[in-house]
């Protein structure tokens, strides 16, 4: 180093290779029994700090010139071992225990080389991938392809005739890591974690490797869940009976973290499921995160409890049996202990999405003032958003300005404020940008931007809005499964909204195209159970036969409407069927019958205090009774 | 002989026992270019009136002729063109039955065009549509070459098939050439819009206004514009004679089965409705029940005058008396049900109109509606209708207008006597 400059400081190191020499005791002590490790570094928990990581990289000369490690190879196995149970210990600062493993590991890489010793080479990339997936600290989406790197690289040596179980072993980490990938199609990313998990499995069969082919089936049984391609339904079905084949192994005896943490995925499992009884569903799915609780207590699995309360925070906002009010609150009160060990620090991403998930449960909360509730929501999207970046992360981006929009439109129909109808469109739209098209983020951004857009034709009467907005549910309808019970929802939005832009079609003259997206909404509707929406399409459809002068047909329509509406005891429905059923008997010269229609209308009209409209129907009534008397004179001059 | 053939003898004796070459009863309209129709062809006086009053005249019309399924439109259409064919040699009438994805132009060019053999030029836009044509068309290349400097080559080859780029212009190119030869005009008569899809005619109406205010005459056949609406009033404007084809009444009906039974009786024929032997083998009681049964709509009466015969031949007598009209009555409900073919819907539909009487969307509830699967009578007309035209049901008009569905009274065949316990 040049004079002058002043040279960089090297960290001091005493502490750290104190703590290197209680380590390699420890180490060789234990014989591989992990629990005796994990208790000598749980006690020396406050030696794992920056000091630690700064000293690592200076440490290894050092120690080898210490007779009692060795050779450089055998200070780089030590580090290495070091990174390896850092990997695997729960307890202290997570963030910085990867960071110290990171850092032993990579000293490692530098004396354990690919040539000279191709083994614990290959070793030394398998932890870091190992390490990289469970990085806290750093970009997330950069660790990971880090991760993916490293397995590849290990694959180099464990293949699968010279090393099977390594390389099975290196397979079903490459899983994991494309399963939490960021960078690169989602979807794809999602097959690939799929192919690798099933490679693994031609190693580690159930009779040779119970415990790893357990490990493979919960792992298989998360792909599936996450998947994006290929049937929803069934993948969800796959995923559950994956957890099952675990659950063989996965003895709550046996290995009660594993059982419990398979209890954990098949209880978010049963939430997303989509066939059977959804009410059954969520029960089993609270049921088997309380399982999960059991094992994964505060204080044992701080991490993995907290993602339970996280889980159990989702399945208790979406429960239907009991009390929905109090379920919400359950809700909150899991998301809030989940936070307790989420801290945005440590935790940055699990922190976000619990923000979010509270702003989701606030936005829905039924105790307490709406409109409070709402900013409460929103100001945890603000706070999931300080970490959710759109490049950062794109797809929980994507999902937060979503389910941000969807609290801007409840505030919308409260307050009336078009203002927030507008952000809510721009942020789904914004959403649209990033979500993986088919996903179920898509689907609900896409459903949500069909209300956004309908709504907004209310006010602004933009036909264009109403066609966009058709675009947005048909585009929901097209990806959603249809088995999922959310369909029935999106699929009565479209024919609804079909009626309404049918109907100002023929207004605007454009009656062929009108009709027939009017036809086709009563079509539809006439499969689903919204009753109401059934008899507005077919008010509508009457309504644009009668401007076409097609009386029949008007009728027709204004009949089946005026049955569905006194079913529904709609006033307001039943008085505008029979002014127009009135209208166009009266058209027809069936004055006589027309009359009764309009006159009934006219009553119902001055019930509901509507006085406007009564007079109107009156005046249609004194013209229908002029011209049958006109005609009755004309009938008189004719007959003798 | 085989068995087979003394059966084919049977079955044509029995039909003779009856004092009939055959069964005179036919399902559809006979052709325009045979006799028969000259002898069944009955009634309709003032309607036929009405429509030849029109060509009394060098001014152009548009006539529509409307009714309900089966109650004679094609036939009257062909009535009509057949007695122009004869009065009106110089007046070239053209018939068709709108194919299905055809519009009324190119329906309107097929239709001239066959009427138009030997002009080369009607048979090469048939040709191109590959349409065959009764001469087989040739294009010669030397038409071509001749225009090339190296086209020695002298030769024929096929002309590709090609849909006309203008079916209206290529009409009304049509027309203009056709007037040399038929000075008193083209009339051209579209059968059957009522089988397409009333939105579909619809458009087509609306495509088609330019032509049908053209140079031709038109006749189209479509349903009544009632419930199905086909057509707007705007383009109703366009007809110059909308012709409503109603039920025939009783005289006219009584009349007409002596028509049909003397286009093949074996023997002299009496024409005169007082004398009994008119209407032989029925009875003049058997006879005027059997006009009642079949409520004046023409196809009815062909079915059920078909399913009666039949019955009567298989029964081998030669009167059909009040037992044998019974039999031959019975056996119609299950025959028509059989030949309708209906789907358990439909089936369903008939046996609530059977058992509730009749319906109209005036009455109908709500909690009926949904007996049948419904929730609004729009689904259910479509059944309805297809009952009607299955003649398993018939529809009137109300003095309001109402269209009440009701079913067609015919006897129900009988249960077999449940067996007795020894």
């Amino acid at each position: 180093m040049a004079k002058g400059f002043g040279s960089t400081k090297v960290p001091p190191t005493r502490n750290a290779t104190k703590f290197m020499r209680a380590f390699a005791q420890c180490l060789a002590k234990a014989k591989g029994d992990k629990q005796k490790i994990n208790q000598f570094l749980q006690k020396n928990c406050h030696q794992l700090n920056d000091d630690l990581l700064a000293a690592l990289p200076h440490l290894l000369p050092k120690l080898a010139v210490d007779p009692m490690f060795g050779d450089r190879e055998n200070v780089a196995r030590l580090l290495c071992n070091l990174g390896f149970h850092l990997i695997e210990f729960p307890l202290g600062d997570r963030a910085c225990n990867l960071e110290i493993a990171i850092a032993a590991l990579q000293a490692a890489n530098k004396v354990l080389t690919h040539k000279a010793h191709p083994e614990n080479w290959a070793t030394v990339q398998l932890n870091l991938g190992n390490a990289y997936v469970l990085r806290i600290q750093g970009d997330r989406a950069a660790s990971l392809e880090q991760s993916i790197a490293a397995y590849e690289l290990a694959l180099q040596v464990f293949t699968r005739d010279a090393f099977p179980e390594n390389w099975a072993k290196v397979q079903l980490n490459l899983g994991s890591a494309y399963q939490n990938r960021i960078r690169g199609d989602r979807a794809s990313s999602l097959e690939q974690s799929i192919a690798a998990y099933e490679l693994a499995l031609q190693v580690f069969t159930r009779d040779a490797f119970p415990e790893d082919w357990a490990k493979v089936q919960l792992n298989l049984g998360n792909a599936y869940q996450n998947r994006i391609r290929g049937d929803r339904a069934s993948s969800l079905e796959q995923s559950i009976a994956a957890y099952e084949l675990a659950l063989q192994v996965f003895t709550r005896d046996a290995f009660p973290e594993n059982w419990a943490t398979v209890q954990l995925n098949l209880g978010s499992a049963y939430d997303a499921r989509i066939r059977g009884d959804r009410a059954d569903n969520l029960e089993k799915s609270i049921a088997a995160l309380e399982l999960a609780l059991l094992v994964r207590t505060q204080e044992a699995l701080p991490e993995d409890w907290a993602r339970t309360q996280n889980n159990l925070g989702f399945a208790y906002g979406d429960r239907i049996k009991g009390n929905r009010a109090d379920n919400l609150e359950e809700a909150i009160s899991r998301f809030e202990k989940a936070l307790d060990i989420y801290t945005r620090d440590a935790f940055p991403e699990d922190w976000a999405r619990a923000q979010q998930n509270l702003g989701n449960t606030y936005r829905e909360r039924l105790k307490g003032n709406p409109l409070e509730n709402l900013a409460t929501a929103l100001h945890y999207y603000q706070q999931a958003e300080q970490v959710f970046t759109q490049t950062a992360f794109p797809l929980p981006w994507a999902r937060n300005q979503s389910e941000w929009a969807a609290a801007l439109m409840k505030r919308w129909g409260l307050t009336g404020d078009l203002q927030d109808g507008e952000t809510a469109i721009r942020m789904l739209r914004g959403a649209l940008t990033e979500a993986v098209p088919g996903s179920p983020d898509f689907i609900d951004a896409q459903y949500r931007l069909g209300n956004a857009l309908s709504r907004r034709f209310e006010h602004s009467q933009e036909t264009a809005d109403l066609e966009q907005a058709l675009a947005a549910y048909k585009a929901a309808l097209g990806a959603i499964n249809p088995e999922h019970y959310d369909r029935a929802k999106i699929w009565q939005a479209l024919p609804t909204t079909q009626s309404i832009l049918g109907s100002r079609l023929v207004r605007a003259g454009e009656w062929q195209e009108g009709l027939e997206i009017l036809l086709n909404s009563v079509r539809l509707l006439r499969e689903g159970d919204d009753s109401q929406a059934h008899a507005n399409a077919l008010y509508q459809t009457a309504v644009a036969h009668e401007t076409l002068s097609d009386w029949d047909n008007a009728r027709l329509y204004y009949r089946d409407a005026l049955r569905l509406y006194a079913r529904l005891e709609d006033s307001v429905g039943i008085a505008k069927s029979r002014y127009g059923l009135g209208s166009a008997l009266a058209s027809q010269g069936y004055f006589k019958k027309g009359m009764a229609e309009l006159s009934q209308a006219r009553d119902l009209y001055i019930e509901l205090g509507k006085t406007q409209a009564a007079t109107t129907v009156e005046g249609l009534l004194t013209t229908a009774q002029r011209a049958e008397q006109q005609l009755q004179t004309q009938m008189q001059d004719v007959m003798p | 002989m085989t068995t087979a053939d003394d059966l084919f003898d049977q079955a044509a004796s029995n039909v003779q026992r009856l004092g009939l070459r055959e069964i005179p009863f036919t399902e559809s309209p006979p052709d325009l270019e045979s006799d028969t129709l000259q002898y069944i062809f009955t009634g309709r006086d003032k309607e036929l009136t009405r429509v030849f009053n029109l060509f009394q005249s060098q001014e152009r019309r548009r006539i529509l002729v409307y009714g309900r399924i089966g109650i004679g439109k094609s036939t009257f259409l062909r009535e009509v063109l057949s007695v122009l064919r004869h009065k009106r040699p110089q007046m070239l009438t053209a018939y068709l039955s709108l194919p299905a994805d055809l519009d009324l132009a190119t329906t309107a060019l097929i239709a001239v065009a066959r009427e138009m053999p030997d002009d080369d030029w009607a048979q090469q836009q048939l040709y191109q549509m590959g349409i065959p044509t009764s001469k087989p068309l040739k294009q010669r290349s030397s038409e071509i070459s001749a225009k090339m400097v190296m086209g020695a080559k002298t030769g024929e080859t096929d002309l590709p098939i090609t849909k006309p780029l203008s079916a209206s212009v290529s009409l009304d190119t049509l027309l203009e050439r056709s007037r040399q030869d038929y000075p008193q005009g083209v009339l051209i008569a579209i059968d059957d819009l009522d089988k397409r899809n009333p939105s579909v005619v619809r458009q087509m109406m609306h495509d088609a206004q330019d032509m049908l205010k053209g140079r031709a005459w038109f006749m189209l056949t479509g349903h009544p514009m009632g419930i199905t609406g086909d057509l707007l009033t705007s383009e109703r404007g366009l007809f110059d004679l909308q012709l409503k084809l109603e039920e025939l009444d009783q005289p006219t009906t009584y009349k007409m089965l002596i028509n049909y039974l003397n286009s093949v009786r074996i023997g002299e024929a009496f024409t005169d409705p007082a004398d009994p032997r008119s209407v032989r083998p029925f009875l003049p009681e058997t006879a005027a029940a059997f006009c009642e049964a079949s409520r004046g709509k023409p196809r009815l009466f062909n079915r059920l005058g078909g399913i009666l015969l039949n019955t009567a031949a298989d029964m081998q007598v030669d009167t059909i008396t009040p037992e044998v009209l019974a039999a031959g009555l019975r056996a119609a409900t299950p025959a028509l049900r059989e030949r309708a073919a209906l789907t358990l819907q439909e089936e369903r539909v008939r046996a609530f109109l059977k058992r509730h009487g009749p319906i109209s969307d005036d009455t109908i509830t709500l909690e009926e509606l949904e007996e049948l699967g419904f929730r609004s009578f729009n689904e259910l007309l479509p059944l309805l209708e297809r009952l009607e035209s299955a003649d398993l049901a018939y529809q009137q008009e109300d003095e309001d207008g109402e269209k009440v569905f009701a079913p067609i009274p015919l006897p129900e065949p009988e249960e077999p006597p449940s067996p007795e316990q020894p």
